[in-house]
């Protein structure tokens, strides 16, 4: 079996999987949102969307963050709204949810075989903690009052591909290990 | 006739004016402040701050709204920065600015910019000419380095000198600001108008992502620690403690905010010469007048109006621009100031 199609099995006939991808995906895409600062407080207490910045939605404000279009208040829930940004948020929150739930699968697959889990697989959400965490740690940092916060923030952005690159190449261990499990 | 057509053409074509040079920004060459370190060293001090080139987007469009409309934004307490110039007053929320730092605005046909670095709680206002100032995404000792989009050089805020650039080594004209809230401005200065939120840009300017001036909070905090290195340390005073500093060509120097109100007027020897601090109450800043013959001020006798102070003996003193800054920002672009913390401690 090949590792695309023991991946492919492994999500596709397994909605209790399907549905942990979907809800790691929503909670981290939350998370990332508010540590990066689109989401945040501030609302008013009621429901309302406006959109008055599309023009802007590829201008971005450092590299791999994007201009806000719109602004979305739920309740105390200020949304400064870009697509990008969630579309960024959702996809780490999507490549991390897969390697967890891989990772737990393959552990579960490991133990009923009689076999020794690697403990690495464990791992594998490392770098999309990693990312999530970089992007917000100068505010993290500020909160705490520490100085390396500074010294972060020129290397901050590019965490986001660094970890993006090494979800895939994680998934792609996982998908290797699951398909030589099935054969 | 040829001959005689051709000179017309020629005095014609000389009698119309070229078309206007693109206007730089009015700069003060030499510099009437003074650089404590080199612009080299200013140069390699340089960080960057993490957004990019106008990642921080200054307003080149501001629309302003009435003081009433601004009530329902902003609280009594909450930080603004003001402007008076040319009968006109403005005041533009730090919640406003803390997201674009630098508001490119014209009053009564004059080209201003409005500058604000949250990070070393700096306000200053710049004549611009025709040209816009943006925000490089680059620091200095914690500090916004503006650039100029005519000639892209490059202006630490608080140094308010090129330091990169084909007009490094020149001053920036500026202009005084007043740091102050809200509530002191309105009282003030009753017709003003404020910055809207209506800026262009899609912010969230209920929330300030380093902390809060109302109650003070996160960043702000005068003990919290600063977060990227700087030219000159001094632990005289918390790192983030507000002073109101000056500079002229003789020198630097820099009266805490405590002292200020405790003594009203306070006489500085500064470079062989004086100066008059005089705080404004309403507004809780100070006023800087250069006072060579060291001429009484008369506290009971100052007014204190739309133009300022005056009376009281400070006709016919001129006034030095003065800006409020977080102590260790202060020390490391001034690092040879002089500091007033009060009358026990009198240099």
């Amino acid at each position: 079996m090949t590792p695309l199609r023991a991946l492919w099995q492994s999500l596709c006939h397994w909605p209790l999987g399907q549905g942990l991808v979907g809800a790691m995906a929503l909670g981290y895409g939350g998370l990332y949102l508010w540590l990066t600062g689109d989401l945040g407080g501030g609302g008013s207490g009621v429901l309302q969307a406006t959109f008055p910045a599309w023009e802007r939605v590829w201008e971005t404000r450092s590299p791999f963050y994007f201009e806000p279009v719109g602004l979305i208040e739920a309740g105390p829930l200020v949304w400064t709204f870009s697509p990008v940004n969630t579309l960024f948020a959702l996809g780490l929150g999507l490549l991390l949810g897969t390697n967890l739930v891989l990772a737990w699968r393959l552990r579960r697959v490991s133990r009923a075989c009689g076999w020794q889990a690697s403990g690495s697989t464990f791992l594998s959400g490392l770098p999309a903690l990693l990312a999530g965490g970089a992007c917000c740690a100068p505010l993290v940092l500020i909160w705490l009052g520490l100085p390396l916060a500074g010294a972060l923030a020129s290397i901050t952005p590019w965490l986001i591909p660094l970890a993006t690159l090494l979800l895939l190449a994680s998934l792609a261990y996982l998908a290797m290990a699951l398909a030589s499990s099935a054969s | 006739m040829k001959g005689a057509y051709s000179i017309l053409l020629t005095l014609t074509a000389l009698m119309i004016p070229a078309s206007p040079a693109v206007a730089e920004v009015p700069t003060v060459d030499p510099p009437e402040v003074p650089v404590a370190h080199t612009l080299e060293a200013f140069r390699q001090a340089v960080r960057s701050g993490g957004p990019g080139k106008d990642g921080i987007p200054s307003i080149d469009q501001p629309r302003f709204h009435s003081a009433d409309a601004a009530d329902a934004m902003l609280d009594d307490h909450d930080k603004v920065v003001g402007l008076f110039l040319n009968g006109e007053a403005r005041a533009y929320p730090q919640r406003i600015l803390v997201w674009h730092e630098i508001v490119n605005d014209e009053l009564q046909g004059k080209p201003v910019s409005i500058t604000y670095c949250p990070l070393t709680g700096t306000a200053l206002g710049f004549h611009r000419g025709d040209a816009e100032l943006g925000v490089s995404g680059r620091l200095v000792n914690s500090n916004l380095v503006m650039y100029d989009r005519d000639t892209d050089s490059e202006w630490p805020q608080m140094l308010g000198v090129a330091i990169d650039g084909p007009l490094a080594g020149q001053g920036l004209e500026e202009i005084r600001v007043i740091w102050t809230t809200w509530g002191a401005w309105k009282a003030r200065y009753p017709e003003t108008r404020a910055l809207s939120p209506e800026t262009g840009y899609v912010r969230n300017y209920r929330r300030d992502p380093y902390g809060s001036y109302n109650p003070i909070s996160g960043y702000y905090l005068p003990e919290s620690s600063r977060l990227f290195p700087v030219m000159a340390e001094s632990q005289r005073l918390p790192p983030k403690a507000t002073v109101l500093g000056f500079r002229t060509a003789a020198g630097a120097a820099a009266v805490t905010i405590p002292a200020l109100r405790d003594e009203a007027v306070i006489d500085l020897a500064l470079g062989g010469t004086h100066y008059s601090v005089i705080h404004d109450a309403v507004l809780d800043t100070g006023w800087v007048f250069h006072n060579p013959q060291r001429s009484e001020i008369r506290v009971e006798d100052l007014q204190f109006g739309l133009q300022g102070v005056s009376g009281g003996g400070t006709e016919g003193l001129s006034a030095v621009n003065a800006f409020e800054a977080m102590w260790f920002a202060w020390k490391a672009f001034y690092p040879d100031t002089l500091l007033y913390q009060g009358e026990e401690q009198r240099p």
